[in-house]
């Protein structure tokens, strides 16, 4: 399949790809628009690029941009600054550490996975904005933030996996 | 998703050293933010100033996504809907003629009485382009900023009721903090009795009656309005009802801020009040029965500053013997003037 990287140009925007979805994710999460109304946070999809390419192809992923992501979801949220930021690269430090044992799941245990790293997501934010605040915040939007990224996962992870597969590929050397 | 398929790359190792490097960083940003958070708020409004056009381009289609989700779901409820409507709309005509002689009687009483009317609210219309709900954080971003006259601290509405506060500004956006945020703290009166209070967000969509003076109890339904302590906001904009929840006091907001898409933003200027203007009847010389002074010649402030003509040297006049009989001269004649 002729991929759109085998040009040069094509190549170094397919390696940006990842990156750009998580600066998408940042952007649509902060969008003007609710499908579920004020009763449910707006999911992380930011996490969700993260996550997948972390797995995939941490060359393109790297914790560097994990961090500008998380930057940016900072200064467009109007959260504190560095909190996403923290957050992102604890999480990306989790899935890292575990790459092996994430990568090997499939299914309902791909979405487990992912589940799992957006709990670890969701607890280190909570736990740096009560350190930031110094008081103990309400723990029931962080449950409700966890529910709707984890569940809105399933959706979201075949479109990255056909971006994937049409134009980022695996590494070459692994051929 | 596993191995077979997508051939995982196996860079661990090299990703340690930056990991490590990125979370230093990202704490140092965290203490840095907190330390400096004015210096972070100038560089996020300059980002969001600079992303402005991008977000409005994707606020359309959105927007128009959204339209088209909700009118699928109201399809199936339109007749009675129609039904609703109908109903509600002869019964707000009734209440628009009754609001419109009320109305009307208040000017004339406000008129008879003297009184001093309600301070001046102008509007900035601004449209939302950005909306965050997070777990503790519900703000808004609008397309106005400085440039249009938007100040921190100026209360947005929708059409039905208030909405949050402004409470960081750009050269043309603004943000704006919702009330029912966390960090939503708005000093509101509770009709009929004015009772005052301290209303709080909590994250949820009904904010808490936080403050309330001990023993006072409130009526479900009863209207909650701002307060305007503080100077800040003004008084009587429209927030929400009350609605009792256990020994506590939410309200339900008027407003929605989850559509909102084109919002007002209240520019709040007290006039100075002056004192009304005396009437002649009123002096305390003419009730006595004095003639009041002539009043004197007033000099303008365009009198004041305008250049006085440079000094022109005219040679003395010879003045001429007066003999006894002799007319003094006439001013503008020929021998006032040294014409001979």
């Amino acid at each position: 399949m002729e991929r759109l990287g085998s040009l040069w140009g094509g190549k170094f925007f397919a390696n940006l790809i990842p990156v750009l979805f998580g600066i998408l994710g940042v952007i649509v999460t902060n969008l003007p628009f609710s499908v579920l109304g004020n009763w449910i946070p707006s999911p992380m999809y930011a996490l969700m690029p993260i996550y997948y390419w972390c797995l995939v192809r941490p060359d393109l992923m790297t914790p560097g941009w994990a961090f500008l992501i998380g930057v940016a979801h900072d200064v467009i949220s109007g959260e504190p600054p560095g909190i996403w930021a923290a957050a992102f690269v604890a999480t990306y430090a989790a899935i890292d550490k575990q790459r092996d044992a994430f990568a090997g799941l499939s299914g309902l245990g791909a979405i487990l996975g992912f589940a799992t790293a957006t709990l670890v997501a969701c607890s280190v934010h909570y736990v740096i904005f009560s350190l930031y605040r110094w008081h103990l915040m309400p723990v029931t939007g962080s449950i409700k933030e966890f529910a709707v990224t984890s569940i809105l996962y399933i959706p979201v992870v075949v479109i990255l996996a056909y971006m994937h597969r049409r134009f980022v590929g695996p590494l070459r050397r692994e051929f | 998703m596993g191995n077979g398929i997508w051939r995982i790359s196996r860079a661990r190792g090299r990703a340690h050293l930056p990991l490590a490097v990125v979370g230093a960083l990202a704490v140092i940003l965290i203490l840095f933010g907190k330390a400096q958070s004015s210096l972070f708020d100038r560089a996020r409004t300059d980002v969001i100033d600079w992303m402005r056009p991008a977000l409005v381009a994707t606020r359309l289609p959105m927007e128009a996504m959204s339209r088209w989700a909700g009118s699928i779901g109201n399809i199936f409820w339109v007749y009675q809907e129609n039904l609703k409507l109908k109903e509600e709309n002869a019964r707000l005509k009734q209440w628009h003629n009754t609001a419109q002689v009320l109305t009307e009687r208040l000017q004339r009483y406000q008129l008879l009485l003297n009184a001093v009317p309600d301070p001046a609210l102008s509007t900035v219309v601004a449209r939302v382009i950005g909306r965050a709900n997070h777990p503790f954080l519900q703000t808004m971003i609008l397309d106005a900023g400085k440039a249009n006259g938007v100040k921190p601290g100026q209360a947005v509405m929708d059409q039905r009721g208030m909405i949050g506060r402004v409470y960081l500004t750009g050269e043309h956006t603004s943000w704006v903090i919702l009330l029912s945020d966390l960090n939503s703290r708005v000093p509101v009166s509770i009709e009929p009795n004015t009772d005052q209070a301290i209303m709080g967000g909590d994250n949820s969509p009904m904010p808490v009656i936080e403050t309330l003076a001990h023993g006072v109890q409130l009526k479900a339904d009863s209207q909650v309005v701002t307060s305007g302590d503080g100077d800040i906001l003004p008084a009587g904009i429209p927030i929400g009802v009350i609605v009792p929840d256990g020994r506590r006091y939410r309200v339900a907001l008027f407003a929605d801020q989850t559509m909102a898409q084109d919002v007002q933003i209240v520019d709040y200027k007290i006039k100075p009040e002056h004192p009304p203007s005396v009437a002649q009847q009123e002096l305390p010389v003419t009730a006595a029965g004095l003639a009041p002074e002539a009043p004197q010649p007033q000099i303008t402030q365009q009198q004041q500053v305008a250049p006085l003509p440079p000094p022109v040297f005219k040679p003395p006049a010879a003045v001429p013997q007066k003999t006894p009989g002799q007319a003094a001269p006439q001013p503008g004649s020929d021998a006032e003037t040294g014409n001979q």
